[in-house]
């Protein structure tokens, strides 16, 4: 639906986004995965015009857009990183402004309000101030807010950061619902297991895209295998065996009562370490995220 | 003794803030040498129960032992044995690592020689650039790394760790795990809260609260099998759902 072409955009000495070509596919979710000031948040400014982009084009639905931002701003609701809602109006009245703003007719924006207080479990809330909610529940009424105007394409910029984890997960929910309801979803977690969930997932490090692909593609094109080996021993021993073994050097880390291990080259590590039982595992998103970022 | 009293031993805790009742009989133990992970929602009862057990929040009732000692009455000695990152307030900001590591060099009573000797550990851990920044300026993962390691400065045999990942970076987070097993090397014992479930995995239990109460504890393999999920999501999910949501 959206495609980034070439994107770059510098402030003072810092490229903050730095010639990214990215795809952003109708009826998927699409997650930016990456650290703090990878470029993220400064890439969806761009992509609705609130900040200006040095080179590149906008491509929606396939044609350039040519700086006519209202194309994207017609189609897309952006929820920016920040809390962008007024703290002292009721969960209602905010709603109702955002409606207003965005001129949704009003027997419009009473069917939609009601349904999305019920969706997001809002509705016993719906006369408290912005202000007194929770993290959680702030993020829900932002996201309400900005489906008042029946976005297809939405943004949302590090909607789940800070949420605790109960939090995180309805949230999530609520995503994939717009998804099967064919909307196109855009967001940027600095959580690799949250961004495992998307159907298109993007690894952005220092402005630039470092990979891009599904899951599926992502586990297919890495370059290394993981194992898990429970030690037969003491666990911290058998690291320092992992330690000194310049193929897995650096590639290792406990977890729990397993060494988890990276391999490059042919061969098992179980081969050379004592251990108990070893299985090959599918590499999380994270393996794959730092793994690349060593290389980097 | 046969057996050696438990690092932590909490036994029926709980914690009332006027009507509110924060923490509502928890009973848990951390072994010595254990890495214990406190995972559970906003509000769950995590930061409160840590404070109760570090002495810096009142008990309302029950108990708590560290190292079979009693928190209310030999607190003193209590907190010789204690190490505690807070969640929010761990480092003064306006100061600069070094000027935090004498800050509490000095109050946990190091000596200027062994102040010296840790100003010069810390150079090795972190760049002397970064040393000289003010802690507020301090990237988070690097902030975490300092304030862990004044945490750590009078060598305390029980580590309490207050949401310590959060904000901080994928690559940050596994580096920061993999100091916490070099503590668990050194035989410490480690109570972890986490806002992030897939840290669940690092550790050798894990304890879920919510509203206050325990809905899960064990190991987090046998946490999986036994209730039959596929991962720690679903397992916190179906731990809270059971306790119901309110």
């Amino acid at each position: 639906m959206v495609r980034l072409e070439h994107i770059s955009k510098q402030f003072g000495a810092i490229r903050a986004v730095d010639d990214v070509t990215l795809d952003i596919p109708g009826g998927a979710i699409t997650i930016l995965a990456g650290a703090d000031g990878a470029g993220k948040s400064t890439l969806f400014k761009m992509l609705v015009g609130l900040a200006k982009k040095d080179a590149g084009a906008i491509l929606l639905d396939g044609t350039d857009i040519n700086g006519d931002y209202s194309r994207v701003t017609a189609v897309c609701g952006y929820m920016p990183e920040r809390f962008s809602l007024y703290s002292d109006l009721s969960v209602e009245e905010n709603m109702d402004f955002f409606a207003a703003v965005q001129q949704v007719p009003a027997p419009r924006r009473r069917e939609l309000k009601e349904r999305l207080l019920q969706r997001t479990g809002m509705a016993p809330f719906r006369r408290r101030r912005a202000g007194a909610l929770s993290g959680g529940m702030k993020q829900k009424l932002a996201l309400s807010s900005i489906l008042l105007s029946s976005p297809r394409l939405i943004i949302l910029d590090e909607p789940t950061t800070g949420v605790d984890p109960l939090s995180r997960i309805e949230f999530f929910a609520i995503i994939e619902d717009l998804k099967k309801e064919g909307r196109t979803i855009v967001m940027s977690t600095p959580y690799l297991d949250e961004a495992e969930k998307g159907d298109h997932i993007v690894f952005i490090r220092n402005g630039r895209v470092m990979r891009q692909d599904s899951l599926a593609g992502l586990r297919a094109s890495f370059p290394a295998r993981l194992f898990r080996i429970l030690p037969a021993g003491n666990i911290f021993e058998v690291m320092r065996q992992v330690a000194a073994d310049p193929d897995l050097a650096g590639r290792a880390h406990p977890r729990g009562r397993y060494i988890r291990c990276l391999q490059t080259g042919a061969g098992d590590p179980g081969e050379r370490i004592p251990h108990l039982e070893m299985v090959e595992e599918q590499p999380t998103l994270e393996d794959m995220y730092i793994y690349y970022e060593r290389q980097a | 003794m046969s057996h050696p009293a438990p690092a932590i031993a909490v036994r029926d805790l709980r914690k009332d803030f006027g009507v509110f009742q924060a923490v509502r009989g928890v009973s848990f133990d951390v072994a010595r040498g254990e890495i214990v992970g406190f995972l559970g929602p906003n509000g769950a009862g995590k930061t409160t129960t840590i404070k109760m057990i570090t002495g810096l929040l009142k008990i309302t009732s029950g108990t708590v032992r560290v190292d079979g000692l009693d928190n209310r009455t030999q607190l003193v000695q209590v907190k010789r044995k204690l190490g505690y990152m807070s969640q929010k307030f761990s480092l003064y900001p306006l100061l600069t690592a070094r000027e935090n590591i004498e800050f509490f060099g000095g109050i946990s009573g190091l000596s200027p020689r062994e102040r010296a000797r840790h100003q010069a550990r810390m150079e090795e851990l972190v760049p002397a650039a970064v040393l000289r920044q003010k802690v507020q300026d301090i990237p988070p993962g690097l902030r975490q790394k300092v304030a862990m390691f004044v945490c750590l400065m009078p060598d305390p045999g029980i580590v309490l760790l207050d949401e310590p990942t959060s904000g901080v970076d994928p690559e940050a987070r596994r580096v920061f795990w993999n100091d916490i097993y070099g503590l668990k090397k050194l035989g410490k014992t480690l109570l972890v809260s986490t806002h992030n479930l897939d840290e669940a995995e690092y550790c050798d239990r894990i304890l879920i609260i919510h509203n206050g109460e325990l809905v899960a504890a064990g190991a987090p393999d046998e946490l999986l099998r036994q209730r039959r999920k596929a991962s720690i999501e679903e397992l916190f999910k179906d731990a809270i759902e059971e306790h119901g949501q309110d």
